[in-house]
């Protein structure tokens, strides 16, 4: 239990030291910020390499300028994947939305002053830290130690999770200010509440797997025993009766769940965005919320089916989460109250709201892809890798990207009291819209072409040096998108240093309670003030002068307001 | 509009079963200033609620870990090279030891509810003996495994039978450092009474308790 005895109310002094402020800080306004410069730095970083791996695959005689230990060789090739996964996987997808946005809004969305566990909080941000450290770090070793350091800090990343999926789970269910009862709740906590629940029960199956494989590595126990998945296995460690399909399962158990743990948040911001810009309620509010659940429980209960079903083929399990993420029914409810709020609505077309949207298209083309990957004979059909790259990059990363820039956009000025510029930030977004279909969509074409095996011997080969160039747009379509990043990184720069005092404390008119106080808000959140909660989350339409009805605004005074 | 019903929503408040005879439960000092603008009541202990949240999510979490570590278990029985490890006797005592230390945790909980605080105290410390024996005659009996010869490297069997006994071992030394915490902690400016504290260390012990029943279960049915 965490020892803390009166942190969150202390009286901070007015100077209070840089370690202080930002190293010990454990306020969850702070960590949530600290959580999103992480991020930020991983996404950068992630992308160059993802430039790097497109250059390689399509230039492979030219030498990497600025990486001569790269060598050319498929090992290196390898590890630079390695990373570029787990930095977007571990420290973008599932730490930018959830830990990020929902550090520094959920205690705000709910009345809260403070997450349940401070201390623990804290101990969690410098836990997924090292975890970063120990990654990035891996890749610089050779290849039998740099495993192992990527389990260890894979394993810590788990516990760190872990923890902050059971604070984040306390606070939405205890310190939610009065009136907040459920069905107020905005749907992005539904989203962060629910995503904690399968987030502790996914992590912990990630750690048991770490730590037993790590035995294995390390102190010769046989778990898993001959670990062939990994490729350069030390020969001393590898022993008769091999069960890597035992670590497979335990894997995939896992990285099937991510996939619902870096979507589930992204639902909640989107459904949020698209009804505070469509001026509407959510379409079927109820009905969202259940999906969610839903999505949770598709999450959670594809634990049976990789326990106690045999003989996997390796694209089976990604088949099956293509199915359930893309298709499942829940996706489905989803799409349809986003699509029946915007239906008829007075949009407003802000750069959030065009990145929402962007989300909903990137979603709909991930899915329809899905359907050609949701074939049991996968193998005997006509796709590639190239075609499950293409799809997942699609459904999973950039439109999850797409949710955090979306976030980003709409809550700037909660974060830092200064708008991002909407003509920079819009020419950003159709740049990058237009160049992530320009990289995707080919790569699926790729995997339909080159590797068909029902076209007879001859025409496949013509195929395949039709390839060739399709390859060669994807990268440039790659650089040059990659190429546009810049321009948000001059924006997020520039509103940074210009920090303007903002309009407005409420500047999109939202209902929620984060913009029921200053920004970015004091340090106490609602001071001595405890916010009380009158309406559910998404009353617009309210009468002829507000168009829109704030949670924490008593009904007299709201009354008084629209005469 | 379901939005626009106003009624305030019931508060569910979980009621304090027990009472602090021994001074746990008193009024708490207030803190020099903390009463700023002198029209709030002094300032009184937040809900423990959360704690008693966290825990009972914690344990679930910790059963997670266990449950994927079982499951594969089950599965990892079936292959060839599986050669069963005969349970240690020493195993059953210590089991004895952990569920006397279970019973004596409760009856400490009672006597504090009764106000009694120096019997709780006893009380709470042999429960943490208690505990320190059984982790005590769990290394005899990794000691007495190793010297047949049975490893954590031997065979997948042995492999799981260190692996679930350690990883509860660590699991009860936190226990353990939990229980000394609230032995030696001063409650009187604490965010939580003495009795919520116990009470939720409680759930952890009996939790270890439980789940070693169900470890030892697992490897001597399923070996």
């Amino acid at each position: 239990m965490v020892t803390y005895d009166d942190g969150a109310s202390a009286p901070h002094s007015a100077h209070p030291s840089f370690l202080a402020r930002y190293v010990f800080s454990t306020h969850h306004k702070t960590i949530g910020l600290q959580y999103l410069w992480l991020a930020l730095a991983s996404v950068l970083v992630g992308m160059l390499l993802s430039t790097l791996l497109r250059m390689h695959s399509s230039w492979p005689d030219t030498a990497i300028p600025f990486l001569t230990g790269f060598e050319n060789t498929p090992e290196r090739y390898a590890a630079i994947r390695l990373l570029h996964g787990s930095l977007m996987v571990f420290f973008v997808l599932t730490a930018a939305p959830q830990l990020g946005f929902g550090n520094f809004l959920l205690p705000l969305q709910i009345g809260a002053a403070e997450m349940a566990f401070p201390t623990l909080n804290l101990l969690c941000f410098w836990m997924t830290v090292v975890s970063l450290l120990g990654m990035t770090a891996s890749f610089f070793y050779p290849q039998d130690v740099g495993i192992n350091l990527w389990l260890a800090s894979a394993a810590i990343f788990a516990l760190a999770a872990l923890l902050s999926a059971l604070n984040f789970t306390v606070t939405t269910i205890d310190l939610r200010a009065d009136g907040m009862t459920l069905p107020r709740l905005p749907v992005t906590v539904w989203a962060w509440f629910l995503n904690s629940i399968l987030s502790m029960l996914i992590f912990s199956v990630l750690l048991a797997g770490c730590t037993a494989l790590l035995a294995d590595r390390l102190l010769g126990s046989q778990f898993f025993s001959a670990t062939s998945f990994l490729a350069a296995q030390p020969q001393n460690l590898v022993r008769q009766g091999s069960q890597p399909i035992l670590w497979q399962r335990l894997f995939w158990y896992f990285a099937q769940a991510e996939v619902y743990v870096a979507m589930l948040p992204c639902f909640g911001i989107i459904t949020h965005l698209v009804a505070t810009f469509s001026r509407k309620p959510v379409w079927k509010e109820r009905l969202v919320v259940l999906a969610l659940c839903g999505v949770g429980l598709v999450g959670f209960c594809v634990w049976g089916y990789h326990m106690f079903a045999t003989g996997m083929n390796p694209y089976a399990p990604l088949v099956f989460a293509v199915l359930a993420s893309s298709l499942g029914v829940p996706a489905a409810f989803l799409l349809a109250s986003w699509l029946g709020t915007l239906w008829e609505a007075r949009l407003q077309l802000t750069t959030a709201m065009l990145f929402s949207i962007g989300f909903i298209s990137l979603f709909i083309a991930g899915g329809l892809s899905g359907i050609f990957l949701a074939r049991h004979d996968l193998r005997s059909a006509a796709v590639s890798e190239d075609f499950v790259i293409g799809h997942f990059h699609l459904v999973m990363g950039v439109a999850a990207t797409f949710a955090i820039l979306a976030a980003l956009f709409f809550w700037f000025p909660k974060l830092f009291g200064s708008r991002l510029n909407e003509p920079l930030g819009k020419i950003h977004f159709w740049m990058t819209f237009a160049g992530v279909y320009l990289i995707f969509m080919p790569m699926h074409w790729l995997g339909l072409l080159t590797q068909s095996q029902l076209l007879p011997a001859a025409q496949r080969a013509t195929l395949a040096s039709a390839g060739g160039s399709i390859r060669t747009l994807v990268t440039v379509a790659t650089i040059v998108t990659v190429a546009a990043q810049i321009l948000f990184v001059l924006n997020f720069v520039q509103a940074l240093v210009r920090r303007k005092v903002a309009e407005a404390d409420n500047p999109w008119r939202a209902t929620t309670l984060e913009w029921s106080v200053a920004s970015p808000p004091p340090e106490s959140n609602f001071g001595n003030i405890q916010p009380v909660v009158y309406r559910g989350a998404y009353e617009f339409h309210a009468g002829p002068v507000y168009d829109f009805a704030p949670q924490h605004l008593a009904p007299e005074l709201l009354s008084q307001k629209q005469s | 509009m379901p939005g626009s019903i106003t009624t305030p929503e019931i508060e569910l408040v979980i009621e304090k079963k027990t009472t602090d005879g021994g001074g746990g439960n008193l009024p708490p000092v207030d803190h020099p200033g903390g009463g700023d603008d002198g029209k709030r009541p002094p300032k009184r202990r937040p809900s423990p609620k959360r704690y008693y949240t966290g825990m009972v999510l914690g344990i679930v979490s910790i059963l997670m870990f266990f449950m994927a570590l079982a499951s594969a278990f089950l599965v990892r029985r079936g292959s060839g090279d599986w050669i069963p490890v005969h349970i240690p006797t020493l195993l059953w005592i210590n089991t004895a030891v952990l569920l006397a230390s279970s019973a004596t945790l409760e009856l400490a909980r009672h006597r504090l509810s009764q106000g009694l605080l120096s019997a709780y105290k006893n009380l709470w410390l042999v429960t943490t003996a208690l505990g320190v024996l059984f982790l005590v005659g769990q290394v005899v009996a990794w000691r007495q495994l190793a010297a047949e010869g049975i490893y954590l490297a031997s065979n997948p069997a042995s492999s799981f039978f260190y692996i679930f006994t350690g990883a509860h071992a660590l699991h009860l030394i936190g226990g353990v450092a939990a229980l000394l915490y609230v032995a030696k902690r001063n409650f009187d400016q604490a965010q939580v009474t003495r009795s919520v504290a116990a009470e939720v260390t409680s759930y952890y012990w009996h939790f270890m308790d439980a789940l070693w029943l169900f470890l030892l279960a697992l490897l001597y049915l399923g070996k």
